[in-house]
């Protein structure tokens, strides 16, 4: 235990030292994270707020309804942080210099395992700890809850939520790193995404929110207790739901039966620490040399596939950005998490677009139809920063270590730059205007408005993409070589923050010219051309100067000392 | 020809390359010596372009680094002190991308390549890709990507820290040979036998000063050194 303790001490003091820092670069960064952060969990808190306030008060879905969609965005959440524990994981737990170094040292595997699980949580945890802490504060104010009523349920009830997700990939995935040496990485990886897919799929073919809807609101409001009978017998077994149990009871002030749910979720947590020190001490120095055999064995010879893209064969490119191209390609490939994370989106993708090609909206209200516009158009928007946020911004700290041999070799510096651009914005923008037209055409089967909206995604890309690798030159971390980690340091988030006040600038600007659009749509009126240019005029010039902005911070950045 | 010209680096108000003034004429084997955090590192950056001096200039081959850096840097070849490279390409895809970098024909680049796995003895780690890589091996691709453009001069930093004895050697031999042909070195290492058995000329330098520089004929000194030189820079160091 005590070995324990003087790990878990050094690294809370070294975080002390690095938050209490009082150099004024570092006092800055400090004070424009706790703005990010602080702006990004108000913005979440008020979206709770109407949310509760407007299902609750307006749309009178009644609580039991409300809490059953409760369940099930907890349920996402906690897949989420399920599988974001699970990918950050693999670094943390099996590919850090660190754990080798802990291995050398007279310390049992078990407690280097709970180490590095902290370390692994609070990583990749704690930016959804504060979303989960923003919501429940939005949704606790619509019931004039008391402060304690918050204390109690972030630290005894989310936060064993959220751990329980966070032991359970680390648990699985330790297990699997033993099983995947008869199996095989690439077979488990490929069985992991099914299973994921599968989960997700199977929880709301069996809650059936369609069904649960037309039901409850059949016997609207007398429905409470006596709608138990609609949950599907396995989800009582599922955290989410003791969670959506415990707030649905409290609210109600039936702390009788909304305590032992706080009890279940409480020991199970507990007992799954234990359980999981108990299979760490049996597996996990087993998996950690399974690992370390793994990349000792595979991937050693030369992949021949893509001929033309083999280094070597000339492909009438300059031989500098050839060579830029094919590294590139080549690292991508064979860094699993970069290719599993895009194939990924490419699957959301997929199903964002099956979603909007069976919706019919039918709707007679200009505004409503302008809000379904921005929606689907805000949803590119919000794909082209995440894409950018994930692969963009760190292209440039992904040079890494190497980079001695791109800084000392006659490579202008300036040409590197905008070949990373012009390469992010090809990828992007194929994918972005792809989507774009094919959602906006299935949704509102007006050529003009695809015309609009692809305009403004190749302007929304131009200024994501020049932001993101801008940004992503000023805070490079040459010495970080988990993208994933890149991607969502301190300068990311900024970034990220920076994508999303444009976007709803963008979105503002947008919105009065297509309502009226609309309504001279509806009254049969003449509709010209006319009102697309001042929007897209207004959105070309922020975009340009975001364009301008970005890339004399990111060519400066990547001028400096190594 | 290296020329370094009033050469000064500060980071905040630690002064790490103290007006620093230095000229090496072509054909010369340069040891640059010093205590860990004299500022050999931060001199070598300066000199590759990796650092920007706070004020004075580096010229390689009459080429100012900072302001003319394309010519300059297509005429040196440079090992880190670290021999990073990409974990998932292999050696020869390392150095096929280095020989892009400098813009050679890729015909030239194979055939470069093949010399130099007989050179520094690859053999078939090659096609294996880097993370699969000892030390030693990741620092003769790297010392291969240095030579692979055939450059007038080589500028590294501690050359032989991890080899083994028979690398060492293999790399001691090339850098001779590679010397006689002509080729103008600049050696920062911590190694006082190494320096006593291949340069021509040394220079110490201490808190980012030179404070001692010696012409040496490396036939007789290393015969008649007899620990003379560690004497010395032991002395000139404490």
């Amino acid at each position: 235990m005590r070995e324990l303790l003087v790990v878990l001490n050094t690294r809370a003091q070294g975080f002390l030292k690095r938050a209490f820092e009082w150099k004024w670069q570092a006092v800055a960064k400090n004070l424009s994270s706790i703005l990010v952060f602080g702006g990004f969990a108000f913005a979440v808190f008020l979206i709770a707020r109407y949310a509760t306030s407007y299902l609750i008060f307006q749309a009178h879905i009644g609580q039991y309804l409300f809490h059953r969609f409760l369940s099930m965005l907890l349920y996402v959440f906690f897949l989420t942080v399920n599988l974001g524990n699970m990918i950050v994981s693999f670094s943390t737990l099996y590919r850090s210099h660190e754990v080798n170094f802990l291995m050398a040292l007279p310390i049992s595997a078990a407690k280097i395992f709970l180490i590095k699980f902290v370390d692994n949580f609070f990583y990749s945890s704690s930016t959804l700890s504060l979303l989960g802490f923003a919501m429940l504060l939005g949704y606790g104010s619509v019931f004039d809850l008391p402060w304690y009523y918050y204390f109690f349920t972030m630290f005894f009830l989310f936060l064993p939520f959220m751990l329980i997700a966070g032991i359970l990939a680390v648990t699985a995935l330790m297990l699997l790193i033993k099983i995947a040496g008869r199996l095989g990485f690439r077979t488990l990886l490929f069985l992991l995404v099914i299973a994921y897919l599968s989960v997700v799929y199977f929880y709301f073919t069996m809650t059936n929110p369609v069904q649960l809807v037309h039901e409850v609101m059949k016997h609207y409001p007398d429905v409470n207790e006596y709608f138990g009978y609609l949950d599907p017998p396995f989800v009582k077994f599922l955290p989410n739901h003791w969670v959506a149990e415990f707030l649905y009871w409290s609210v109600q002030g039936d702390y009788g039966r909304a305590v032992p749910f706080f009890f279940l979720l409480f020991l199970t947590m507990m007992g799954l620490v234990v359980l999981a020190g108990l299979i760490a001490r049996r597996f996990y120095y087993e998996s950690w040399l399974e690992v370390a055999d793994a990349q000792t064995k595979k991937g050693s010879e030369a992949s021949p596939r893509f001929m033309l893209m083999k280094f070597g064969k000339p492909t009438g490119l300059a031989p500098d950005l050839e060579v830029l191209i094919k590294r590139d390609l080549w690292l991508f490939l064979r860094e699993p998490s970069q290719w599993l994370h895009l194939t990924l989106m490419f699957l959301l993708l997929l199903m964002f677009l099956v979603s909007v090609g069976t919706l019919d909206l039918r709707l007679t209200q200009p505004f409503l139809q302008s809000v379904s516009f921005l929606i689907v158009f805000l949803f590119n928007g919000f794909l082209i920063a995440s894409i950018s946020l994930r692969f963009v911004f760190p292209s440039i700290s992904l040079e890494g270590d190497p980079i001695w041999c791109v800084r000392t070799a006659p490579l202008s510096l300036k040409r590197l730059y905008w070949y990373k651009v012009l390469l992010s914005l090809i990828v992007v923008l194929c994918v972005a205007e792809c989507i774009s037209i094919t959602s906006i055409y299935m949704l509102q089967k007006n050529v003009l408005l695809v015309i609009v909206a692809a305009t403004a995604t190749l302007l929304v890309a131009i200024a994501l993409i020049s932001m993101n690798i801008g940004a992503g030159g000023y805070f490079a971390m040459y010495r970080e070589k988990n993208p994933i980690r890149v991607a969502s340091s301190q300068g990311a988030s900024l970034t990220f923050l920076a994508s999303m006040i444009y976007l709803t600038v963008v979105t503002a600007v947008l919105i009065v010219p297509l309502t009226r659009y609309f309504e001279t749509q509806i009254r049969g009126g003449n509709s010209s051309v006319d009102w697309v240019y001042v929007p897209l005029g207004t959105i070309a010039v922020l975009s340009m100067l975001m364009f301008v902005l970005s890339t004399s911070i990111g060519l400066r950045a990547i001028h400096r000392d190594l | 020809m290296i020329e370094l010209q009033n050469v000064v680096k500060k980071f905040g108000s630690f002064t790490a390359v103290d007006n620093l003034n230095l000229k090496i004429q072509a054909g010369q084997f340069f040891g640059f010596l010093g205590p860990n955090g004299a500022g050999k590192t931060t001199t070598i950056k300066m000199m590759t372009g990796l650092f920007k001096p706070t004020s004075g200039f580096c010229f390689i081959n009459g080429h100012n680094v900072h302001w003319d850096p394309l010519p300059a840097k297509k005429s040196f070849g440079y090992v880190p002190d670290q021999p990073y490279l990409y974990d998932k390409l292999t050696g020869r895809e390392f150095l096929y991308f280095v020989g892009g970098l400098f813009e050679m024909p890729p015909d030239e680049v194979k055939k470069r390549i093949g010399e130099l796995i007989d050179m520094f003895e690859i053999g078939t780690f090659i096609d294996k890709r880097a993370e699969d890589y000892s030390q030693g091996m990741r620092q003769r691709v790297v010392l291969s990507a240095a030579l692979l453009h055939d450059p007038k001069v080589l500028i590294i930093d501690e050359p032989i820290v991890g080899l083994d004895p028979r690398s060492a050697r293999l790399v001691k031999d090339t850098l001779k040979q590679k010397t006689r042909e002509g080729l103008t070195v600049f050696m920062s290492t911590h190694l006082l036998e190494i320096v006593e058995e291949l340069c021509d000329r040394i220079a110490i330098i201490k808190s980012g000063k030179i404070i001692y520089e010696e012409i040496r004929d490396t036939s007789r000194a290393h015969r008649r050194s007899n620990g003379q030189l560690e004497a010395m820079f032991l002395e000139l160091t404490k």
